[in-house]
């Protein structure tokens, strides 16, 4: 079965790259690495941390008591979509289209919320915890602040499946559509979870990026034999997608269509990725693209820079497209603009989105002295013009062993009626 | 700075509330805070006058009943 075909119409980006796509995708395009070392925590009792945390300043775009009740997250999430409905033209005195679902993807929500009302209690023995703190923590709280923002009152649900979060989200927002449950969705993710306690236990399970000898934009290093780990990033991203007869109907113009999505799980660990796990996820979402694997030119990759991660995404893509692989083009954007954790999927989906419409790949930064066990073409260190690029993918693969995968094509209005 | 004119500026402030609605006579509901913030603002009180406010003395309507409750406990600690 095949349903109504789904758009993306609209982007809106809070990330470390800034907040505007085309200048964020023209940076990434670029090798310019977001990510710095900051100090989290108190000068004592803190750590020096490779981080791609952003200035953010929502400024008059939420007001100040609305603010009172939004975690970080939840304030970057309807900026974001705040965005991407200016942008997309579906804004109307403040207001979004009414009948629009909300899919989001978080990880942890409100996480410095929580720090700060465990703070009130043990550091202040007081058990005057802030009231606002439990609608402030819930992970749903980016999907709930959305709706109220901007009056919109279809489903506002969210997709806490860790780093693959927002894939899921936008996945499932995908389907509602093209399966005739709406026109009309808001899709994306949200995640600022560097405060200093969530940092201190990622730092723990020994995954963080190691400072590069030639710097902190040196440090992330996907594929490359240097790699030491990953690096912890924020924001929010949100794209629109609309079925077709709404997008023709108001004369949008489509940045790319998302065709397919698969999810599967490894059901083997918690931390350690499984081939077999992320093969199978590509393999659903090409299945439910009804497209076969020699359409696909670019993947933008999960690959974190992690030395376990990598290799093991780079085996499952050789899997699925057996010798075929050879000829895709596999970049890890997070190379500059590091890991968004829920917020992540969102982000790499909209550069995949934009990277069809300029027919330009982004290239994975820091690439080079490639890790033998890495031997895809990984698009070192430059952008690429890509001028027969049709269908690209966009891998998340997350902590428990979720995997998604989305397939986006280019839009050409040309093949409309095909 | 009295109560009174503590709960004046933070209303105004930090809660956006117009100037021209807060009065000593104005209710809480009136002025517009939902529960919850009416707990933040007395949570911001506490904090400016060192006192804890009981949960049985919470009984307060207008802003001038508030104020008062506050002089109370204030002296209270005083004496």
């Amino acid at each position: 079965m095949r349903g109504r075909r789904v758009f993306v119409t609209g982007l809106g980006f809070v990330s470390p790259h800034g907040e505007d796509p085309e200048a964020v995708f023209e940076r990434i395009c670029s090798s310019e690495s977001a990510i710095r070392l900051a100090r989290t925590g108190t000068p004592e009792f803190g750590a020096d941390v490779l981080l791609a945390s952003i200035d953010f300043e929502p400024g008059d775009r939420i007001g100040k008591v609305d603010r009172l009740s939004m975690a970080r997250a939840s304030q970057m999430a309807v900026v974001a979509t705040r965005n991407a409905l200016d942008r997309s033209g579906l804004m109307t005195e403040g207001s979004g289209p009414e009948e629009a679902g909300v899919y989001m993807g978080c990880g942890l929500g409100g996480a410095e919320v929580l720090q700060q009302s465990y703070r009130t209690y043990f550091e202040r023995r007081s058990r005057r915890v802030r009231p606002t703190t439990v609608p402030m923590i819930m992970a749903s709280g980016p999907a709930s602040q959305v709706s109220m923002s901007f009056d919109i009152r279809g489903p506002a649900h969210t997709y806490s499946v860790a780093c693959a979060s927002s894939a899921v989200a936008i996945g499932e927002a995908f389907r509602s559509i093209r399966d005739g449950y709406a026109h009309v969705a808001i899709a994306g993710g949200a995640e600022a979870m560097l405060n200093d306690g969530t940092v201190a236990a990622w730092q723990a399970m020994g995954v963080i990026a190691k400072l590069h000898p030639d710097g902190a934009e040196a440090s992330c290093r996907p594929f490359d034999s240097g790699r030491t780990g990953l690096v912890l990033g924020e924001g929010a991203v949100t794209l629109i997608l609309e079925s077709e007869e709404r997008a023709e109907a108001r004369g949008a113009e489509p940045i790319a269509e998302i065709v397919g999505f698969g999810a599967s799980s490894d059901a083997h660990k918690l931390t350690e990725p499984s081939v077999g796990g992320q093969e199978r996820a590509i393999r659903e979402a090409l299945e439910d693209a009804h497209l076969p694997a020699d359409t696909v030119g670019y993947i933008n990759a999960h690959a974190t820079g992690t030395p376990a991660g990598d290799p093991v995404e780079i085996e499952a893509i050789k899997r699925m497209f057996g010798p075929a692989a050879q000829n895709l083009a596999v970049s890890s954007t997070k190379s500059t603009h590091g890991h968004l954790v829920g917020a992540s999927g969102a982000l790499e989906c909209a550069i995949t989105a934009l990277a069809l419409r300029e027919r330009r790949i982004p290239p994975t930064a820091n690439l080079t002295s490639p890790d033998s066990a890495c031997d895809l073409d990984c698009v070192a260190g430059e952008a690429r013009d890509a001028p027969d690029l049709e269908v690209a993918l966009s891998n998340s693969f997350a902590f428990g062993g979720s995997n998604a995968t989305l397939v986006l094509r280019r839009f050409d209005r040309g093949r409309l009626d095909a | 700075m009295t109560p009174y004119e503590f709960l004046a500026e933070v209303l105004h402030e930090k809660y956006d509330v117009a100037r021209d609605v807060i009065s000593p006579d104005a209710t809480l509901t009136e002025i517009g805070l939902d529960s919850l913030t009416v707990v933040e603002l007395l949570f911001d009180v506490e904090d400016e006058f060192e006192v804890e406010i009981p949960e049985e003395r919470a009984t307060f309507q207008t802003l001038a009943e508030a104020a008062a409750l506050v002089e109370q406990l204030v002296q209270a600690k005083g004496a």
